[in-house]
């Protein structure tokens, strides 16, 4: 049993390795590390009191990158590991597994521990350039490896933990499955991470409390005035931070109880699923097929093969191809039928909820009564209902395996185009109720800000789409870039919807429709490459 | 019409997947045999212009297609080994698409595709999203898909698996058919798919053009060669080592044994007229430097199985 366990997740652990991907997994993980112990003049910062930070000893430089990774890894390494069960199915490796002895809660708990092989190879990368950064950064020279690294076991391990176990318990849910899933996990990490910090929560929260309190104490020792409150996140500064001195902190046995408690919450919420898990028979997971099957002969009615290759009757009655492609195909202008093509595969499978959705949001961004108020939040919304049908883009040719016969068509720019006209096309039906107001009040800053909206959002779900061939990145990154927009953050206000409040607004639209056309660009380079490069 | 000269290709890591093959395809089926591995969806690959060679040219009329491929991409039809659809859309819809792509005009690819359904017989099932499709069906959509812009040249890898023997030979017959005016190119490694309807057949193994000729040409590289004997079951192993062997046959009387041999191998050994198969493996046995291969299933047989 413990055999097979392990075997399961060392091997599923070792593909996923052997993948080019991870390289990238990796330097994301070291510049993490990097973003956390920036330069003492650099305009950001990870972590703070107030308007201090620690100065970076190996205690402090432990914490602020352990909490860094169980901050940002939790949120990234969702998307990086929720592919586990996924890759069974599409490799058809699963259908092998599920004719094994192999118990699906071990099945399960070797997925799990897959996950967290891979998200915990992170944190050590990340362990190993907090060392190199306290180095680097000279502040302190005395290195004390327990003071740097126990933060990484106590704090960040119980925190991808519960990221790969919630990985696996969204896989395993059919609604979770979907690009539902990964807009919700960013809305449970933005929960989670803000008031998982606060005082007095089960388990300590995310575990950050306890630190925070720590550093509170040695400040007011070291007689610091602390003015404001603890940040935990990416933030922008305007000037440097003052310094104080913060030598660890000793977790209680209460604390250490906690994070050993969440691990085991983690390795149970791994093994849930298997009360549902359908063991990748399509009897249990598609039960649109019966439907199908109906039409088909009768199962197990043996059929008695007739095979007649020259038989006299058979060649006088069956037509010929020249009697029956009577057609001679001619060349012809395809543009627009290569756009429609490409929206019907766009939208190919949406649910009648979601045009109920846009059409609500269409009507409210139509007639809302304040322009301010349709650009600041109709427009948002509008353009943050179709991103799952954006994703799409760049990725179904590889995703349904269409590529290798596509691959010997002509006109492979002029298809990439079409893509992604009908992802504009998308966007554009999607913020029309804004549109048509910013026409009508004839505001052209706003209708730039909105045209350079309108251009960018289909140029990087293509280009992202086009490089990493899965829809799960554009996912994870046109939702935060979204929700800085939507919380007034004006520096990504790539749409104009912070014009009326934004130094920023008048310079937005022009850069937007460069920094288009350089993702556009990307595409079309991405495709060259690919194919001088294949295999 | 098709050239392929002095095609090498090399993956990553080192394996050399085409080596230093030429080939030239006029209008006639070509049948590419070879063993799994050989080099012949790699070849069919870089003839399609999906993927580019190493080195060596494909020139299609005289035209460089590896540099300029459209031209030869406007003429062709090419299904793959592995292909997927888009599970959402019906088959029209898919092949309007496609024909799209192809650049197709409206008004003639409304109509082809009409036909095309009727011709791999899928009229029926034209409502149904492609998800909805058995594999069978699917490797259908894929034919019609080889057949919209009415290509010069077919390339079509491994057409027949995944059918059962019907559409099988349904397919054959309509290759073969199609093969009066245009260039098709077949691969496979099952020979019955190529014997009863290609005219040309080339042999790959390790990558390179073992031969190439008419069935008979093939048949008569190994008249005089083929026998069968019968033996001991005990003796089973001996013969597999010694001998190229195309058949075994367990019987009552022992095993009965189709072997390759340039002289009487056995006394008592009759002469049979060779077939297809028997030149395959004369072929490849040659590219392997005699060896008698042992593959998947052939084990010695144990003494005392009659």
């Amino acid at each position: 049993m413990l055999q097979m366990l392990t075997g399961l997740a060392v091997a599923d652990f070792r593909d996923r390795v052997r993948r080019p991907a991870y390289v990238v997994v990796l330097a994301a993980a070291v510049a993490l590390g990097y973003v956390a112990v920036p330069d003492s003049d650099a305009k950001w910062m990870i972590m703070q009191i107030g308007d201090h930070r620690g100065v970076y000893n190996s205690a402090y430089v432990g914490m602020v990158t352990a909490l860094a990774a169980g901050l940002w890894i939790t949120l990234g390494g969702f998307y990086i590991v929720r592919n586990s069960i996924e890759r069974d199915r599409s490799t058809r490796v699963g259908q092998l597994l599920a004719a094994t002895p192999l118990r699906t809660s071990a099945y399960m708990l070797g997925k799990f521990l897959s996950n967290l092989m891979l998200l915990t190879s992170m944190l050590g990368v990340l362990a190993v350039t907090a060392l190199i950064m306290q180095l680097a950064r000279g502040e302190s020279r005395d290195v004390d490896l327990l003071a740097l690294w126990q933060p990484f076991v106590l704090i960040a391990l119980p925190l991808v933990a519960m990221t790969a176990a919630l990985a696996l318990l969204f896989e395993s849910l059919p609604v979770l499955r979907t690009g539902l899933g990964n807009i919700l996990w960013f809305c449970c990490w933005m929960v989670v991470s803000t008031a998982g910090q606060g005082p007095g929560l089960p388990l300590d929260g995310i575990g950050v409390n306890s630190v925070v309190r720590s550093m509170y104490a040695d400040m007011v020792a070291q007689h610091i005035e602390v003015d404001g409150s603890f940040s935990l996140g990416l933030t922008y500064l305007d000037k440097p931070l003052g310094l104080f001195t913060w030598d660890g902190f000793t977790p209680t046995a209460g604390y250490v109880l906690g994070r050993v408690t969440l691990l085991l919450i983690a390795a149970a919420i791994a093994v849930l699923p298997a009360l549902w898990f359908g063991r990748f028979d399509p009897a249990r997971s598609r039960p649109g097929r019966s439907a199908a099957e109906k039409q088909e002969p009768a199962a197990g009615t043996v059929q008695p093969v007739f095979i007649d290759e020259v038989g006299p009757y058979d060649a006088a009655s069956r037509p010929s191809v020249a009697t029956l492609l009577r057609t001679r195909p001619e060349p012809g202008a395809v543009s627009l039928r290569l756009w429609a093509g490409e929206v019907r595969i766009l939208l190919q499978g949406v649910r009648w909820w979601w045009w109920l959705g846009a059409g609500f949001l269409f009507l409210c961004g139509l007639t809302a009564p304040e322009l301010h108020g349709i650009i600041r939040v109709m427009l948002p919304l509008s353009w943050i209902w179709p991103v799952l049908i954006w994703s799409r883009l760049g990725t179904q040719r590889h995703e349904h395996g269409v590529e290798g016969m596509l691959g010997a068509y002509p006109a492979v720019r002029r298809r990439i185009l079409a893509e992604w006209a009908a992802g504009l096309t998308v966007t554009v039906v999607a913020g029309a109720g804004p549109l048509i107001r910013l026409i009508a009040a004839a505001d052209w800053l706003g209708l730039a800000g909105w045209t350079g909206g309108a251009l960018f959002i289909p140029s990087l779900a293509m280009a992202l789409g086009t490089l990493s061939r899965t829809h799960r990145l554009f996912q994870a990154v046109y939702v935060p870039l979204w929700y800085s927009v939507a919380n007034g953050l004006p520096i990504f206000d790539f749409m104009g919807a912070l014009r009326d409040s934004s130094e920023l607004a008048t310079v937005q639209p022009p850069v937007t429709v460069v920094v288009s056309a350089a993702l556009l660009t990307v595409v079309f380079m991405a495709g060259v490459l690919r194919r001088f490069s294949r295999d | 019409m098709l050239d392929l000269v002095d095609i090498t290709k090399v993956y990553k890591g080192g394996k050399r997947a085409v080596d230093d093959l030429t080939m030239r395809l006029e209008p006639g089926m070509l049948g590419l045999l070879g063993p799994n591995g050989a080099g012949k969806s790699s070849l069919m690959r870089i003839a399609s212009t999906v993927t580019r060679p190493t080195s060596g040219k494909v020139l299609f009329h005289g035209e460089d297609a590896v540099a300029r491929p459209n031209a030869l991409r406007r003429a062709l039809g090419y299904l793959p080994q592995d292909f997927g659809v888009y599970p959402n859309l019906t088959s029209r819809e898919f092949l309007r698409y496609m024909a799209a792509a192809k650049g197709v005009s409206a008004r003639t690819a409304k109509a082809r595709i009409d036909e095309l359904l009727e011709l791999v017989n899928l009229t029926e099932a034209v409502k149904r999203p492609l998800g909805k499709y058995s594999g069978g069906m699917l490797r259908r959509v894929g034919i019609a898909q080889v057949l919209l812009a009415d290509p010069q040249v077919i390339i079509v890898d491994e057409p027949t698996a995944g059918l059962d023997p019907e559409e099988r030979v349904r397919f054959r017959n309509l290759l073969s058919e199609l093969a009066a005016e245009k260039v098709v190119m077949l691969s496979t490694h099952i020979v019955s798919d190529v014997e009863s309807v290609a005219s040309d057949i080339a042999v790959m193994a390790g990558g390179r053009l073992q031969r190439r000729g008419t069935p008979e040409d093939l048949l008569r590289s190994v008249a005089g060669q083929v026998w069968e004997v019968l033996v001991d079951p005990s003796s089973v192993p001996a013969v597999q080592a010694q001998y190229t062997v195309s058949r075994l046959v367990r019987t009552t009387e022992g095993v009965r044994i189709r072997l390759l041999s340039k002289e009487l191998p056995y006394e008592g050994a009759v002469q049979l007229t060779p077939d297809l198969e028997d030149a395959y493996l004369g072929i490849i046995r040659q590219s392997e430097g005699g060896r008698p291969a042992r593959g998947f299933g052939e084990r010695p047989l144990r003494a005392g199985a009659v």
